[in-house]
This record gives C-alpha cells, sequence and structure tokens, in this order.
C-alpha cells in the first residue's frame, strides 16, 4: 500500500493506492505555519480507510523548503569558492560570508593552482564570530576534480554542523549555479532536517513503519536519507506532482501537452514520446538559476479566477485575481463566472456569476452573454498564444549534431491532459481551441497526491574518462579512480549503467531493465601533434522519469 | 546577475559527429572543451546572451559566394551546409535587431574557400563568411561590408572572393606568408583594378603577442574602418595566433583577444581556425563572448599563462611599428593597377593548390572592364577529376549589360566545350547549373 501526500498552498491531499486503486482520499487546509501537523491531519484521515500496518511507502510533495527560502527563513551560510581565471566569482555572490579563494582546477581536471588550506583561517574565524553553523564550498570544475572542494570541506569540519560540497549537490556543469545550489542546499539543511525527525516521530506514533521519500522538482522521488543530505532538491515540486499525476491517471506514449488549470494560473508541461521534458540546466530561485533539475513548467496568468474587467475601454481577463471568482463567493467576476454564464460550468452560485458578467457588460455596452463569450474566447486566445510560443522555444532548443539538426525533432503534442478546478469545464473550449483531444483524467481533484504517490525515484550519474589520464570520474557518487588506456565507450555505458544500478539497489529502489536509460554517450579523440593520445569519454544515464503504475480503469 | 550591456547571440554548433579524418585537427573534439568552458562559466545565464541553433544553408546560399564543381553537393557535406546555416542564423539576428551583436561558434571554418571550389583548402570548402554576406546583401541590399580576419592564417579564401568588390573592404592580420601557409598575404595584395585598396594584409612576424597585436589593430584597422564607415563590421575570428597554437607562431593570448574584439565592436565574429582546442579555444572563445557582450573579461586568462615569458622582443615591436606607419597609405591613397588587360577583360591565369583534398586547379579569371559597375567576372577552371567548367557572377551592384552578357555565355556553354557551367546573377538572383 503507498501513501501520497502533496502540500499545496491551499490544501493538503492525501491518498492511499493499493493494487493501482485509490482506497482512500483526504484533502485538509494547509497550515504553513506548521506543516507537520497539516501531514499529520491527511494522515489520520487516509488512515480510517486503510490499515497503518499495510502502509509500505510514503511519497511527500512539500512546500518547506521552498517556503523557507520564499519567506527568508533560512540558515545563515559561509561560503568558500575557489573559481580560478574566468568570470568574476563576485558576481555569483550570496549571503555576507562569501570567500574566494585561490586555487584552480581546469577543465580537464587538472589542478593548474593549489587551493591554500591556511589561506581560510581569518575568513572562517569571521563565519564563527557570526555564529554561522553550516558551510558551502564550491570548486570550478569540481565536478571533474573535487579534491580541493574535500580539503576545505575538510577544514571546516571542526566548527561546522553541515558543509555541503559542489560536487555533491549536481554532476552538471555550471559554477555559478552550483554556487545558488550549494549555498541554499546549506540554507535550508537545518529546518529540512527538524523537520525530517519530527516526521519520522510522528509516523512512529502512527504506527506507521513505511519508507519515506521526498518528491523532487524533476519528478521524481528521493529517499528521505537522501534528502537530508540535499534538501534543496526538494523545492518547487509541486507542478512536478501534478504532471506525474497526469501519467499516473492516464497514460501517454505520444507527444502531449499538459495543462493544470488552477485559481490564477494554468501550468504547462510537455510529454515527449510520454516522457515529461526537463529543463536544460535546472530551475531558478527567485533570481538564482541553480543545478536543481526541473521539469519544464510555465505559468500562464489565466485560471478559473482570473479577474474580469473593462479597462480603457477594452475587455481583459486575468492576470491577476480578486480572490475567488463570484459564483464562489468572491468579490469580483471571473473567468469561472463566464463559463457559469455560457453554460459550460454549472459551479456554485451561477446567480451572483450572471450578475458580476452583467455588470462589466453593461460598460462593454454587450449583453450578459456576448460579454461572458468574449471573455472567455480572449482567455483562450492567451492560452492559445503562450503554449505555442512555449512549444517554438523547446523546438527551437540548441543541439549538437547533424544528426540532430537534421532529424529535427520536432515537439508536436497529439493530445491535451487537463487537470484543475475548472479543467473538466473547459474540455470542449480546448478541443475548439486547439484543434487536439482533451482528456481531463479522473480523480483530478487529488491528481497532485496521486502523482506523489506513483511516481518512481530518479537518479543520474555522469561518468567522464580520459584515457590519456587514465582518469575515471562519477562526482555523484565520489568515484574517482584511474582506468587502462584501452578503456572504450562501450566499457563506459556498461560501468554507467551498472554504477547506478547498484546505486539504486543500495537506496532499495526497484529497477527495471528499461528503466535505465543512457541519455550521452560520447567518445571524442584526443590528439596532441599528429597522434591520439587517448579518448575522452561522457556518458549520462538515468533512471527514466515516470510512474510506478497507472491507476486502474 | 550578470547582465550584458549589448545583447549577443551566440550559435554555437560543435558538429560532434563530423571530422575531416580521426587525427585531423579539425575534428570532433575541437569545440568540447569550449562547450565546456560555456557551460561551466554559465555563459548563457547572463542577461542577454543566449544561445540560437544553426539554420541548414540551401545550395542557392552557397552558389551565391562559389562557383562549385562539379556540384554544390559534391564539395560540401552536411556539415558544411550547417556551419553556412549557423552563420546565416548570427546574420539574421543582427539584421532582424533581435540581438545587437552575434558570435558564430561553428565548424567547419571557411576562410580559405576561394571563388571557385572543387574540394578543401586549409580545412575550408565553403567560406561560411563570403555566404553570410552574400545573404545579408541578398535580403537588405548592397551593404557596406569590413571583414577583418584575425586568424593566424592569410585569409586568401575571403581575399580572393572580394578582390573586385569596392563594397566590401578585406583585412587580414596574419603571422607573415614566408613563415606560414597558405604563403599569401603580402601588402602588395591590395585589390583588384575596379576595387584597389578594398584590400589590407598585415603580414606580423612570428612571436608577435599583445603588445604588438593591438598596436597594429589600432594604428591600422581602426583608421581605415572609421574613413570606411562600413554598414557592418565582421571579423574572422580565427583563434590560432594563441602562444599555445600547436601549427602556428604567435603569442596572443585571450586577454589579448578580448581586448582587439573591444576594440573592433564587430557586429558579427565567426569562428574560424584555432587548433590548440584544449589550451586554447575555452579561454578564446570565452575573452571574445563576454567582450562582445561588454561584460567584464578582466578575469579570463589561461591557467598555466606566463606573461613575461611570451612578450615580444623589441625588434619586433619596432618591425611592426614600421609597418603601422606605411600600411595605412595602401588604403588611402592605392597605387594603379597592374592588372593584365585582353580585349576589354582583365585577366589573372592561376594554378591554386588544395592541400587537404590534394587537387590542382588551373584557372583563368576575366573581368569585364565595364563602365556602369565593377563588372562580369568569367572564371574557366579545370583539375585532373573536373574538366574544363565555366563559371559566371555578376556581382551585387551589377549592370543590365553584364547580367545580359552572362545569360548569353551561360546558354552558349555547352557548345564552347565547357563541361558544367555556373552562373550566379545578383541582379537577377538566378543561380543555376547548366543541364
Amino acid at each position: 500500500m503507498l501513501i501520497g501526500i502533496d502540500v499545496g498552498g491551499t490544501h493538503t491531499d492525501g491518498v492511499c493506492i493499493r493494487d493501482g486503486r485509490v482506497e482512500a482520499m483526504a484533502k485538509v487546509p494547509t497550515d504553513h505555519d506548521n506543516l507537520l501537523a497539516t501531514i499529520t491531519e491527511a494522515l489520520r484521515a487516509i488512515l480510517k480507510d486503510c490499515k497503518s500496518a499495510e502502509i509500505r511507502t510514503i511519497n511527500l510533495s512539500t512546500t518547506l523548503s521552498t517556503n523557507a527560502i520564499v519567506t527568508g527563513h533560512t540558515e545563515k551560510v559561509g561560503m568558500f569558492v575557489i573559481p580560478g581565471p574566468g568570470i568574476d566569482a563576485n558576481a555569483y555572490a550570496l549571503g555576507n560570508q562569501y570567500h574566494i579563494l585561490s586555487g584552480c582546477v581546469d577543465h580537464r581536471g587538472a589542478i593548474s593552482a593549489k587551493v591554500r588550506v591556511d589561506q581560510i583561517r581569518p575568513m572562517a574565524a569571521r563565519c564563527r564570530e557570526e555564529g554561522i553553523r553550516v558551510y558551502g564550498v564550491v570548486g570550478k570544475f569540481c565536478t571533474r576534480n573535487p579534491e580541493q572542494e574535500t580539503a576545505i570541506a575538510e577544514a571546516l569540519a571542526p566548527q561546522s554542523d553541515f558543509v555541503t560540497q559542489g560536487h555533491r549537490v549536481s554532476e552538471s556543469l555550471n559554477f555559478g549555479r552550483r554556487i545558488s545550489t550549494v549555498y541554499y542546499n546549506s540554507a535550508v539543511w537545518r529546518t529540512f532536517n527538524a523537520f525530517a525527525d519530527a516526521l519520522e516521530q510522528s509516523l512512529k506514533d502512527l504506527n506507521i513503519q513505511a519508507d519515506i521519500n521526498i518528491v523532487k522538482a524533476d519528478g521524481g522521488t528521493m529517499p528521505l536519507k537522501l534528502a537530508r543530505e540535499i534538501p534543496v532538491q526538494s523545492i518547487f515540486s509541486g507542478p512536478a506532482a501534478s504532471v506525474m499525476g497526469i501519467l499516473s491517471t492516464s497514460p501517454v506514449t505520444e507527444d502531449a501537452l499538459i495543462l493544470d488549470i488552477g485559481g490564477t494560473t494554468t501550468d504547462m508541461a510537455v510529454l515527449l514520446d510520454g516522457v515529461p521534458l526537463l529543463e536544460r540546466d535546472g530551475i531558478s530561485i527567485g533570481e538564482h538559476p541553480t543545478l536543481v533539475r526541473a521539469l519544464k513548467v510555465e505559468s500562464i496568468g489565466i485560471g478559473g479566477d482570473s479577474f474580469i474587467s473593462s479597462r480603457d475601454g477594452q475587455l481583459r481577463v486575468g492576470p491577476d485575481r480578486h480572490g475567488p471568482c463570484m459564483a464562489a463567493g468572491g468579490p469580483a467576476p471571473a473567468l469561472m463566472d463566464a463559463m457559469n454564464v455560457l453554460g459550460h460550468a454549472a459551479f456554485g452560485d451561477r446567480e451572483r456569476s450572471a450578475k458580476g458578467i452583467k455588470e462589466v457588460a453593461m460598460i462593454q455596452g454587450l449583453s450578459a452573454r456576448e460579454c461572458a463569450e468574449q471573455a472567455v474566447s480572449l482567455a483562450m486566445d492567451i492560452l492559445k498564444k503562450r503554449v505555442s510560443a512555449f512549444l517554438t522555444a523547446i523546438n527551437a532548443r540548441p543541439v549538437y549534431t547533424i544528426q540532430e539538426i537534421l532529424e529535427d525533432r520536432v515537439v508536436r503534442p497529439a493530445s491535451i491532459l487537463v487537470i484543475g478546478g475548472p479543467a473538466v469545464a473547459m474540455v470542449p473550449l480546448l478541443e475548439e481551441t486547439f484543434g487536439l483531444p482533451v482528456v481531463a483524467p479522473r480523480h483530478a481533484e487529488v491528481a497532485n497526491a496521486i502523482g506523489a504517490c506513483l511516481t518512481r525515484p530518479t537518479q543520474s550519474l555522469v561518468l567522464t574518462v580520459d584515457t590519456s589520464r587514465g582518469s575515471f570520474t562519477v562526482p555523484g557518487l565520489g568515484i574517482h579512480k584511474t582506468v587502462k588506456r584501452t578503456y572504450t565507450l562501450e566499457e563506459a555505458v556498461h560501468d554507467a549503467t551498472t554504477l547506478l544500478r547498484a546505486e539504486l539497489d543500495r537506496q532499495g529502489i526497484p529497477a527495471e531493465d528499461g528503466d535505465i536509460q543512457v541519455i550521452q554517450a560520447d567518445a571524442f579523440n584526443m590528439v596532441e601533434g599528429h597522434y591520439t593520445i587517448g579518448r575522452n569519454i561522457r556518458v549520462r544515464c538515468q533512471m527514466r522519469p515516470g510512474v510506478i503504475t497507472t491507476l486502474a480503469s | 546577475m550578470l547582465t550584458a550591456q549589448s545583447s549577443l547571440g551566440i550559435i554555437f554548433f560543435p558538429a560532434f559527429d563530423w571530422a575531416i579524418s580521426p587525427t585531423h585537427p579539425e575534428r570532433e573534439e575541437r569545440l568540447l572543451y569550449t562547450q565546456d568552458q560555456f557551460r561551466e562559466e554559465g555563459i548563457f545565464d547572463i542577461e542577454g546572451i543566449r544561445e540560437y541553433r544553426p539554420l541548414v544553408a540551401e545550395e542557392k546560399d552557397i552558389m551565391r559566394a562559389h562557383f562549385c564543381f562539379p556540384s554544390v553537393q559534391s564539395v560540401c557535406t552536411d556539415s558544411h551546409f550547417i556551419s553556412a546555416g549557423g552563420v546565416i542564423r548570427a546574420a539574421q539576428l543582427v539584421m532582424q535587431k533581435e540581438r545587437q551583436r552575434a558570435f558564430a561558434v561553428v565548424r567547419p571554418p571557411g576562410h580559405h574557400a576561394m571563388r571557385t571550389v572543387h574540394g578543401s583548402r586549409g580545412f575550408c570548402n565553403i567560406n561560411i563568411e563570403a555566404v553570410m554576406i552574400e545573404w545579408i546583401r541578398e535580403h537588405y541590399g548592397n551593404l557596406r561590408v569590413a571583414v577583418v580576419d584575425t586568424d593566424c592564417h592569410h585569409g586568401d579564401g575571403t581575399q580572393d572572393i572580394y578582390w573586385h568588390d569596392p563594397d566590401v573592404l578585406f583585412i587580414s592580420l596574419h603571422q607573415d606568408g614566408r613563415t606560414l601557409y597558405p604563403g599569401t598575404g603580402f601588402p602588395s595584395e591590395s585589390g583588384g583594378p575596379k576595387a584597389l585598396g578594398r584590400t589590407i594584409n598585415v603580414p606580423m612576424p612570428p612571436r608577435t603577442s599583445d603588445e604588438g597585436y593591438l598596436m597594429t589593430v589600432e594604428r591600422i584597422v581602426m583608421p581605415i574602418l572609421d574613413h570606411f564607415k562600413p554598414d557592418l563590421i565582421i571579423n574572422s575570428a580565427g583563434q590560432d595566433n594563441h602562444f599555445s597554437d600547436p601549427i602556428t607562431n604567435m603569442n596572443f593570448t585571450a586577454q589579448g583577444y578580448a581586448k582587439l574584439t573591444q576594440m573592433l565592436k564587430p557586429d558579427i565574429a565567426v569562428l574560424e581556425g584555432g587548433y590548440a582546442i584544449k589550451g586554447a579555444l575555452p579561454y578564446v572563445n570565452l575573452g571574445i563572448s563576454l567582450a562582445l557582450a561588454g561584460v567584464d573579461f578582466s578575469a579570463v586568462q589561461e591557467p598555466d599563462l606566463d606573461r613575461e615569458k611570451i612578450r615580444e622582443q623589441k625588434s619586433t615591436i619596432d618591425y611592426l611599428s614600421a609597418l603601422c606607419d606605411q600600411l595605412p597609405d595602401i588604403y588611402f591613397n592605392p597605387r594603379p593597377s597592374e592588372a593584365v588587360r585582353e580585349n576589354g577583360y582583365f585577366v589573372r591565369r592561376r594554378s591554386i593548390y588544395y592541400d587537404t583534398d590534394d587537387i590542382t586547379e588551373t584557372q583563368v579569371e576575366r573581368l569585364k572592364d565595364c563602365p556602369h559597375c565593377p563588372g562580369l567576372l568569367i572564371v574557366e577552371s579545370e583539375t585532373a577529376k573536373t574538366p574544363k567548367s565555366l563559371g559566371l557572377h555578376v556581382p551585387v551592384q551589377g549592370c543590365d549589360m553584364c547580367s545580359q552578357e552572362a545569360e548569353e555565355r551561360f546558354v552558349k556553354s555547352r557548345q564552347a566545350g565547357f563541361a558544367h557551367a555556373q552562373i550566379s546573377d545578383r541582379v537577377t538572383k538566378r543561380y543555376e547549373y547548366a543541364k
């Protein structure tokens, strides 16, 4: 039996699923000041219909880390960076204890200038004086050689409760993003771990002995034990949960567009052959781009509560929201009210809807029906334009081989999947607007929790080999060893997938053969003078984002 | 958050699946470390710098700048069409004002490819700058363009294509041809009879470093550009002047390249050569990109740089200083033409060697001494493999009479004994092979 809990902005949803069937559902208001109480309340509600002893896994999508960052309730972090030459590292400064060290690792992973560990003494003393207990250490190209990072982290250990090292948060290149990822990871570390402790205690009190996983923004989960080390990976997991919710309620194998239509906004995402598309680099926290892998999701300022108004003689819809729609007791007419007037929906107090729309219609010199029609068509136009721009941007993404350019794999959705409050009412309108089949899956009201529940763990791994130096590196697993000069790309693909499988085993994550996907496998001859001195091999593989099972129909 | 002062589009196309041969300098690995450096430095996270994918050039795009014998397909691989498409994309971004500047970091390069193409010379088949410039002039009218070629090798291909064109100023700074391939690029090569002084060659002594190089740009290139007042400045940004380049002998640095870019302010930069792919390209490409975008590049530096070791000797500076005194005169007071005239045409008889593909071409070039325009260009060309072929090019500034003569010659090309014939009429926009 699996439990999925999604802590949302307004409500926290929970589901219990056994053999592909929803056995219990719960919806409780979210108390942002006491998320644990909210989660416990949702669990208690679920436990009315199912036995705690049978729960094997709990998957949790929580706003905890996101809120801590957004509201500024984070801990002070002492940052130590080793940039070497390049873009001025001051451009990435975060916090008031940001220290730039000497030392340099080049793109091959060779140390061209040694970091001086004694250099940090006065800086570390200043951090101590400020009472700083968590740290971040980031070196440029540390994923190619983490030696210097580790040396500084060790030197800081005596005065720290936790140190995040750059090469452990992501295997991808991007020094600036790595700095912000490390910074935020340390900044939310204590909050997240305190929450994890309380959560574990609370489950014990409820007699639940289950594996706990945390949902990540890339549409996968990670075990709580790992989340305690890399809590930053749990940020912005809400949209991912909803995409995974759609995947688990209506399996898709083609290109599809996903629309999660909420009160204020519509989130859009794309499936490529049924697999959700990821951001190339990572998600941004405010102004700071990070290396936190995330599904590619974009928000449009159109939702059921989008405010309908007449400004400068022109009818407008959204992007602002003035409370709920009038049908739900709100103060101003909104898109949902227009849908009520047109008979697309029969939501709440339809008379209030009619009254609200009529007021705007009078200003415009239209009948209520005409006004509602125009408002709805305006909203559809906005959706259509933004979706089209989103797809254009995706299809213009850079590629690096001739084959990719000539193949030109264009994302062309064959269907649209919608969830969210106003979604069902909009199905016919969306079909007309986009000329595509539109499906609203069952249980749309708790799709996020279902997504959290059925989403699979994800894990990725990058292996780089330089046969001329004989170096073999898997930064994510902390593996740095030597290989023989005859090492081949085939061996690398084999080693990378074997290592990933072993790591999944170690974490108790079941993986079938097709689940491990090689996303990059390149070997470049390295030539010096006129002789091939070796090969530069890069293999990237991942546990394909997906769901454990889909709901039985 | 870093912000660009000038918005910059980078077309990064490393062609990770194409090489001349496995150990050839122009191979898959060439832009690998530049990509690593760009990614690690997060250059595309800088506000105002964006990455774009290349277009794929069409045959007619190539035919505007070249005579390809026996056909475009026979001398171009997919990678050439994409590399040329990459620079067209760069031009499109700038001309449509989507970006203020653009940098095409693409391969294979092109500046040794001449007007007539039978194969590869100096790793180049298609002159990607010329293809771009002609694309621009086809779509935006006859602009005045300055090409500043800062590759370590003489840009003999670009020189050849614009030899007779008074509206394209070509300046090449390179290691002295007496010491390096292709062995040309001397001050005496200063443009055809109708475009005298529009070709400027600056041969620099081996081991020139930042001081000498930047002095040359400041004292020769900048005053000429100021006077020529081009609508567009193109930089053929070859990076093989670098002190670590394995096939040249210069001592230029990433800082030097960045400062040069800052001084030149090109609208579009195009990567040409540069084969120190681990030690130079990542840093030079970064420096140039930051300079183009107007972002501080002062901390960009090669990890193994030792300035004292690569500084030029005083004699080098003195030699360059003398060049700086004399060379601008070629532009400002061009010498009268010594071109050979036969029956109303200026004639050049040449033998051109394609080193990469081992082809020898025999060529007769005739330029009509037209009173109304720069003149119809007629090329007769032959190799051991390709029998006598005819190329007819009416320039973008061409007149109706030249256009008509080209048409007549094209129609009669078979009777005249040519196995292949190509017409490129920039006036009527006709680009065809005889059937």
